[in-house]
């Protein structure tokens, strides 16, 4: 700990003003707060503050995202890693530029962008499409915008969006099948394993071909980290009770997708099958409930989630795509600050009535 | 409007219940400019010498509201200070004033009879600054009408002095106040506001009203900011446009009793003393103008801690100098340590020594407990998220992160249309907050600008006004003038 402050008391000159690495400024920052907390004192009343800052609120994104990550790794080998590692790297140079452009900091949002891109990508997409995707969805998803907290769209589904519209056979055909005991020690390539996700069987006609035990367990072609239903309920609701995600959208989400499912299905089966099929549980946990792009207010995230969950079903029940959480989602960020806009409106009659 | 919102902040050092005198200083320190008043009419000169209870000075601007002597001594003043000093103490018995209302103020007896003449008392003893308004929370009007009466023994904040350590022993006193309280209405009720109107407490304070159908108990769950006036009002449907809300707390109705039943002055106060590094915390009787470096060499502070006057959501720093002394309106003074270090990867700790509103540290699973929180940010300041805290703690209704948007856009009208007005200042938003953002300072100043645009904007009016009766005068005169 003294030798990192050692480091770090030694590096600043560096990057102080007529330092060589003035440009960096931004990083050394980050890196400094991110080892010690800064001592900034509260300049007025309240004179004390929550212990909850940005870095712990996206730790604990990070830490509810680990049992999918988990099972993604034992499903898809650790060419994942590699994926989360390039994904890293390429967003994180849009992030840093940008930040020196801007000479400002380096916002933590992207530690999570970062890793959930890669997470809903298909296992053995080819690292240069992570690295273009994951520049493509901060720059055009985030910066853009304004950078953190300012964005419409949730960068990941932008960039997944761009790539899926882009590169549509390698993201269609990337899905890496369930094999063995796992693939912990297995190198995926690029044809040597694709399978097809259950809801492209569906879509063929060989409809509940798969059983419901292996969907819930993730024993599923699909997305690297969408298939297991068991760990995303683990780091889902881990979520929910620290009150990071938000319980409306997700219960507005998969309710009204069940409510959807109840309706077109023949049995319970079915619907539960619904549910684990595809990224809608994913989606549901930790894309839709992304504060910056979702509904502010708390009925804003219900009518927000019930948008989410019937295009979902729409889309991929009665049209000709396979899966539609991504594009619902897109819909949903867009039906937002809408929905928002017009809750405010009655959130201030009401308060001219209590006056 | 029921209650909404509200965060309890478990703040380490909390003063128990049980009252101690604190001994009288060599000298005491009156501040001229406090909380609300501001004593710019000084009746008394250097070298004088005076009795207990006496006038010292006055606030013009606020009903003549008196600076009493606490104790008899001799003054030091100077015009230029920024209080009067009293030096020699003496505890004189104060000398019973006689209420001489007609000679002060001759239009009040005849109009106002017996009630009249309570009111000018309670404001000459010094028990009528104990009362506020609900809504702005400046003193109101002695001889004005109200449309309620407030009573709160309910104090939330870490730390004011509380009601349960105000009222051991003193219930009859209370009660007695209430009803002093009640001679001076007409017809209004009066609203009295526990915690838990089932107590021992409670139905010793009924048992003892009995008959006086006139308090109507009010039972609020004992949650920060509930206790605020004006989140009170707004609860029991008292509309600002129906008139003033006259609010008392615990001490408030005490001080009644004591300038009403036994013509006595208010002198003492009492006061929280809590925080952290406090030694011992508990509540104190104590003077005003006591000098703060002697309570806090008293209260075991050493350096590099924050005093604060009043609690530590809404206190105001302290500066601790050779002639500082305890504002007559403090409730409370709340030690808090100045962040020094830095935490080594503090924000991946289990952390089951800090709480925090969202459930994200390992001290979820310990339940309740006090925290010794420290004056540090605990974070870098970011660009808002939305993540909807402020709007789930805010006791008032309004969104505060929509206000931040809005201001932070510099469209300061949208505000005003979000109902920034409506912000009660209890700096649960600013608390909460992950990004550290500012949001009840921003709201002050928002508060600030748009009050002023909407005086200028009447003054503009009322000269354009004037200007144009002035012209309409000219011309009638002119006309007079042709046809003459």
């Amino acid at each position: 700990m003294k030798i990192i402050r050692k480091v770090f008391d030694g590096l600043q000159p560096l990057f102080e003003d007529g330092g060589r690495l003035k440009t960096f400024k931004a990083v050394y920052e980050a890196l400094d707060n991110f080892f010690f907390a800064p001592s900034a004192r509260t300049p007025n009343a309240p004179h004390l503050r929550d212990p909850l800052d940005l870095k712990r609120y996206m730790s604990m994104v990070i830490v509810g995202l680990a049992p999918a990550l988990l099972a993604a790794l034992y499903l898809n080998g650790p060419r994942l890693l590699a994926m989360i590692i390039v994904s890293y790297m390429a967003g994180g140079a849009v992030e840093v530029a940008f930040a020196a452009i801007r000479k400002k900091e380096i916002h933590e949002g992207f530690l999570v962008t970062g890793l959930i891109f890669p997470m809903v990508l298909p296992g053995a997409l080819p690292l240069w499409m992570v690295a273009v995707g994951v520049a493509f969805g901060v720059f055009v998803g985030k910066e853009l915008f304004g950078g953190v907290g300012r964005n419409v769209f949730n960068p990941a589904i932008v960039a997944r969006c761009f790539l899926a519209l882009a590169y549509p056979r390698a993201m269609s055909g990337g899905y890496v099948a369930p094999g063995g005991p796992g693939r912990l020690l297995e190198w995926v390539g690029l044809d040597a394993v694709s399978g097809a996700t259950p809801l492209g069987l569906a879509k063929q006609g060989t409809w509940m071909d798969v059983p419901l035990l292996d969907m819930f367990l993730g024993r599923i072609a699909g997305s690297a980290a969408e298939t297991s239903t068991l760990a995303i309920l683990i780091g889902g609701g881990f979520l929910l009770m620290t009150r990071v995600a938000n319980w409306r959208t997700v219960a507005a989400v998969l309710g009204s997708a069940t409510v959807m499912a109840l309706m077109f299905c023949d049995s319970l089966t079915e619907v539960i099958w619904q549910l684990c099929a595809g990224g809608l549980m994913f989606g549901a946990f930790f894309m839709a409930t992304d504060p910056v792009t979702s509904a502010a207010t708390n009925l804003g995230k219900v009518i927000y989630g019930v948008i989410i969950g019937v295009v979902v079903m729409l889309i991929r029940n009665f049209t000709g795509y396979v899966e539609g959480v991504m594009f619902a989602i897109l819909l949903g960020n867009i039906a937002a600050p809408v929905i928002d806009e017009i809750l405010y409106k009655v959130r201030f009659r009401r308060l001219q009535i209590e006056g | 409007m029921t209650l909404r919102g509200g965060y309890d902040v478990v703040l380490a050092g909390r003063p128990d219940k049980t009252l101690s005198p604190m001994p009288d200083p060599d000298a005491l320190y009156l501040p001229l400019k406090t909380r609300r008043f501001h004593f710019t009419d000084v009746r008394v000169g250097n070298d004088d010498t005076i009795g207990q209870g006496d006038t010292l000075a006055e606030d013009p601007a606020n009903f003549s509201v008196p600076l009493l002597a606490p104790r008899a001594g001799k003054i030091v003043y100077s015009p230029s200070d920024p209080c009067i000093t009293l030096t020699h103490l003496a505890k004189t018995p104060a000398k019973a004033k006689p209420a001489d209302a007609a000679a002060q103020l001759p239009h009040v007896a005849p109009e106002m009879g017996d009630g009249g003449r309570n009111r000018y008392k309670l404001l000459s003893l010094g028990a009528w600054e104990y009362v506020s308004d609900a809504y702005t929370g400046a003193l109101p009007d002695p001889f004005g009408i109200c449309q309620a009466v407030v009573v709160s023994t309910v104090a939330m904040e870490p730390f004011v002095a509380r009601g349960d350590a105000q009222l051991g022993g003193k219930l009859l006193n209370f009660t007695r106040g209430l009803e002093h309280i009640q001679s001076l209405l007409e017809y209004q009720p009066i609203y009295l506001v526990m915690p838990d109107i089932h107590s021992q407490l409670a139905t010793q304070i009924r048992d003892q009203l009995r008959g006086y159908a006139w308090v109507k108990l009010v039972e609020i769950p004992p949650k920060y900011p509930f206790d605020n006036f004006s989140v009170l009002a707004r609860h029991l449907g008292l509309k600002p446009a129906a008139g003033p809300v006259w609010c008392l707390r615990t001490e408030g109705a005490l001080a009644v009793d004591q300038a009403l039943t036994g013509d006595k002055p208010c002198l003492t106060r009492i006061v929280a003393i809590g925080g952290p590094p406090v030694s011992s915390p508990r509540h104190y009787e104590v003077l005003p103008g006591h000098p703060l470096a002697d309570l806090a060499a008293r209260a075991g502070l050493g350096p590099n801690v924050r005093l604060l006057d009043g609690g530590a959501l809404t206190g105001k720093k302290v500066k601790l100098s050779d002639k500082s002394g305890l504002d007559p309106e403090c409730r409370g003074l709340t030690a808090l340590a100045e962040q020094t270090d830095r935490e080594f990867l503090g924000f991946v700790r289990p952390g089951a020594d800090r709480r925090s509103y969202a459930a994200c540290f390992l001290s979820t699973l310990r339940g309740k407990f006090s925290e010794k929180l420290t004056t540090g940010m605990r974070g870098e300041p970011r660009p808002c998220i939305g993540c909807n805290f402020c709007e789930e703690v805010c006791p008032a209704g309004i969104l505060p992160y929509l206000i931040h948007k809005h201001l932070y856009a510099d469209q300061i009208d949208e505000a005003a249309q979000a109902r920034v007005d409506l912000c009660v200042e209890c700096g649960l938003c600013s608390f909460v907050c992950p990004c550290k953002i500012e949001l009840m300072q921003q709201f002050i100043d928002a508060k600030a600008v748009i009050a002023k645009e909407k005086a200028e904007a009447e003054a503009a009016a009322a000269k354009a006004a004037a200007a144009e009766e002035a012209a309409r005068q000219a011309a009638q005169a002119a006309a007079a003038q042709e046809s003459r």
